[in-house]
């Protein structure tokens, strides 16, 4: 039984694939949903640049928050996406989010002139990338940032903008070393249940590698919020809240997000699933 | 100087709404400028207040920073699909274009970054580009136009572009200039009873297909309808009826170029007799060819198959298809496929041509290539070469996307030996191939002397192509060299290997005419013979 006491989160999924992308997210801003994700996969020819999206998106939208799902860092450098994402969340009130992944793809990668990393060089460099994203953001102290990487220099950067909000740096992991950087490093955890190796099975373990991580760096478990992406999902509002108040209650799933770039799932979502949800879940806390 | 007002970012962070506010009172472009490097992103700016205003056009304070010039013009183009043209023409204008100097002929048709219709002309089937100006020519002035544009334009690449499917060909490139003749694509028949046709260099070889079609005529092509005419009749045309008719430059009687310094000139037999040598293989060296004149050869129906082989060892399967394919009548021509093998089991794809309308005749010549491996699938049909070219997809003005750069290595096999068998395996092994092909040469191919055009290679077996993806295919690669004579320059994306494209006498004589006809090096975006090189 595990429950880290977060709010609930409820969103979508989203294709990148130019306007019926942002109608989607607008449906999803309308019918009240927490948060609009959008895979990031630029070398695919019929998707659009995820960030161009979102900050689209961010225009046309009102109150819902937005975020990479996750966005594909060895194409997105650190210092350009801190600035990016900071300057968005000015913009939109402070509802930006900042989903990263380490990057898959190799080749899709190199085609669009990034740099081919191995899966272990991946992880090193997001290591690298998160505190230059960080300190970047904070504006506390004028001294200019300096970074002496091995996958990242940068040289007396001015800080700023300050983002409008707490920006939470969600991450795409599953293999144990990302499961720990997690924990030491991030806001977030943002898996898809499809790959998972063995489901909801998989999560008491993966949750525990996150746990470690965070204990190692004098962190608390808690200040990962996990969140978790459904490609489909079968069975009516009912079903889908009882899933989600088990999802939350046992394995400390706060964020519950829906792929099927499907209007009606999305009001059903926020209309019926959530609410449900949200009572199961509140019923159970307060005992 | 476009009309419009400028606004600092930092009004945008302070008040983001006020400012989209201020921006659509102004109307016309809004030159965005940034006072503070630690401000708003500038980038992230312009899309939220393209998506927060109607219509206004944006101005940017300098480059978009982004990963790579590829995530640059990704950017640009998700912005332009999401919210129509809303950036600053000069924007993306690239540097060292005098784009005010495009020739009157020229700049209705000219595309630019920034125009919608760049989108469809910047890539090509294999290749990511983002050029900074596409030149679209339609008539022999206007490639004259083109090249006296090009060539005060030096400092930058120059591709030339027919079909756009060119592996090795540079028809794209990034922030250079693209000459592309695709406009040009008549195929016009002049001499019924000589079978003689006239086809501009735009055309594909399935619209050039579909035309011979009436007159149960064919011109012997790749293995691709989509591929263009100029980019394939200037270099060779390795096709499923090379082995009956020979090359496709062996079908050509006479071609019509604009040279570097924009004279036109007519080559054939008779006339510019050292140019219609040199362009039948080295033609992208030369000029820029406006028209082809072929003789097509009366062909009526094929028999076209399509194998599914299963084979458990490839290294037999290979020598075994190398036996068949040699004793082979001229009527034949099979291409070999085939990629990593899986579990210990290679797939391969058999294709090919059988130029009989008759079922028997097809199925005979077919059988011994079928019993190569364990036939897993199979297709024969009797039907048209302008169906078989037809199977190509039509391309549009959505034009192609290709991405990257894709890696292509080619040679000239003069005999497919065991020995050739065993290390293509071990090559295979390598996993550094996705993608390896035997074209099968022979027949007619020989018939032409290797010294009658720049084409040389005339004896091998087969050509050979592998494709991976990224330079360390090589290493795997390099132990085959010793089979090997020469490359096909269509299929190498080492564009530097001009001694292997050519031997030593063409690549001398060509550099001689290269000399008298391009001395400033003008086309050099493709196996180019630099006319400096001393022997």
């Amino acid at each position: 039984m595990t429950d880290y006491g977060h709010n609930l989160l409820f969103g979508t999924f989203v294709t990148p694939n130019g306007p019926q992308a942002v109608d989607l997210a607008v449906t999803a801003d309308r019918a009240g949903l927490d948060l609009v994700t959008f895979q990031d996969h630029p070398y695919q020819p019929a998707f659009v640049d995820t960030w161009t999206l979102m900050a689209y998106v961010a225009a046309r939208t009102e109150r819902i928050r937005i975020t990479g799902n996750v966005l594909n860092l060895p194409l997105r450098p650190p210092a350009v996406l801190a600035r990016a994402a900071a300057s968005l969340d000015i913009l939109s009130g402070g509802r930006i989010e900042l989903g990263l992944g380490s990057g898959a793809f190799p080749d899709g990668v190199a085609a669009m002139g990034g740099r081919r990393l191995t899966p272990g060089q991946s992880i090193d460099a997001l290591s690298e990338a998160i505190p230059i994203i960080r300190d970047l953001w904070n504006t506390d102290t004028r001294e200019r940032v300096n970074h002496q990487g091995r996958y990242y220099q940068v040289v007396g950067a001015k800080r700023g903008p300050r983002p409008a909000h707490d920006i939470g740096i969600w991450i795409g992991a599953y293999k144990p070393k990302m499961l720990a950087l997690t924990g030491r490093l991030g806001d977030g955890w943002l898996p898809s249940m499809d790959y998972l190796p063995k489901g909801a099975d998989s999560l008491p373990e993966m949750n525990a590698r996150i746990d470690e991580g965070a204990e190692s760096a004098g962190r608390a478990p808690a200040d990962i919020r996990r969140l978790l992406n459904f490609m489909r999902l079968d069975g009516g509002p009912a079903q889908l809240a009882e899933q989600f108040a088990d999802l939350a209650l046992n394995h400390g799933i706060s964020g519950f997000i829906l792929g099927g770039d499907d209007h009606e799932l999305a009001e059903v979502l926020a209309a019926e699933v959530a609410p449900a949800t949200r009572e199961l879940v509140e019923r159970e806390r307060s005992h | 100087m476009t009309e419009g007002i400028a606004l600092d970012l930092a009004a945008a962070q302070a008040d983001p709404d006020g400012f989209a506010a201020l921006a659509e009172r102004a109307g016309g472009t809004v030159f965005l400028h940034e006072s503070d490097d630690g401000g708003l992103d500038p980038w992230t700016t312009a899309v939220w207040l393209a998506g927060r205003t109607q219509g206004v056009r944006i101005g940017l304070p300098g480059t978009v920073s982004a990963a790579s010039a590829q995530m640059r013009e990704k950017s640009y183009e998700s912005l332009e699909i999401l919210a129509g043209p809303r950036l600053a023409a000069a924007i993306q204008r690239r540097d060292g274009i005098d784009y005010d100097g495009i020739p009157a002929s020229l700049a209705d048709g000219a595309v630019a970054p920034g125009d919608p219709r760049y989108r469809g002309r910047k890539s090509t089937y294999m290749r990511g580009g983002s050029p900074g100006l596409v030149l679209r020519p339609r008539t022999v002035a206007e490639v004259a136009d083109a090249l006296a544009f090009a060539s005060r334009h030096q400092h930058l690449p120059l591709g030339l572009r027919s079909g756009g499917h060119g592996i090795s060909g540079r028809s794209t490139n990034d922030g250079g200039l693209v000459i592309d003749v695709g406009l040009m694509n008549d195929v016009q028949v002049l001499d019924e009873p000589r079978r003689l046709v006239r086809v501009g260099p735009g055309a594909t070889w399935k619209q050039v297909a579909a035309v011979l079609d009436k007159y149960d005529w064919a011109i012997g092509s790749g293995d691709y309808g989509g591929v263009g005419v100029g980019g394939l009749a200037t270099a060779g045309g390795i096709g499923f009826m090379s082995r009956e008719h020979g090359l496709t430059i062996d079908q050509l009687r006479a071609v019509e170029l604009v040279l570097a310094d924009g004279t036109a000139v007519r080559a054939s037999a008779d006339e510019n007799q050292e140019l219609f040598w040199a362009v039948r293989g080295a033609g992208a060296n030369f000029g820029v060819a406006t028209a082809f004149e072929f003789e097509a050869a009366p062909v009526h129906e094929v028999g076209w198959a399509q194998l599914a082989l299963v084979s458990p060892d490839l290294e037999q399967t290979l020598v075994q298809f190398g036996e068949v394919a040699r004793t082979a009548p001229r009527d034949t021509t099979v291409f070999f496929l085939t990629g990593p093998p899986r579990q210990g089991q290679s797939v391969v794809q058999l294709y090919g041509m059988v130029d009989s309308g008759d079922p028997d005749t097809v199925v005979e010549r077919l059988t011994p290539f079928a019993s190569t491996g364990l036939l897993a699938q199979q297709q024969v049909v009797i039907t048209r070469y302008a169906d078989v070219m037809g199977q190509a997809a039509d391309v549009g003005p959505g034009g192609h996307h290709g991405q990257g750069e894709p890696v292509a290595r080619s040679a000239f096999l003069p005999r497919l030996t065991p020995e050739f068998a065993r290390d293509v395996v071990e090559l295979l092994a390598s996993g550094q191939v996705f993608f390896f092909q035997l074209r099968h040469m022979g027949g007619a191919i020989a018939d032409t002397p290797s010294d009658a055009t720049a084409f040389a290679h005339r004896t091998p077996e087969f050509s050979v192509t592998a494709m991976g993806s990224s330079g360390a295919v090589d290493e795997a690669w390099d132990r085959l060299a010793h089979h090997f004579d020469g490359l096909y320059l269509s299929f190498d994306t080492r564009t530097d290997r001009q001694t292997d494209a050519f031997p030593p006498a063409t690549l001398a004589r060509l550099r001689t005419l290269k000399r008298e006809l391009d001395p400033g090096n003008l086309f050099r975006d493709n196996f180019n013979i630099d006319p400096e090189v001393q022997k």
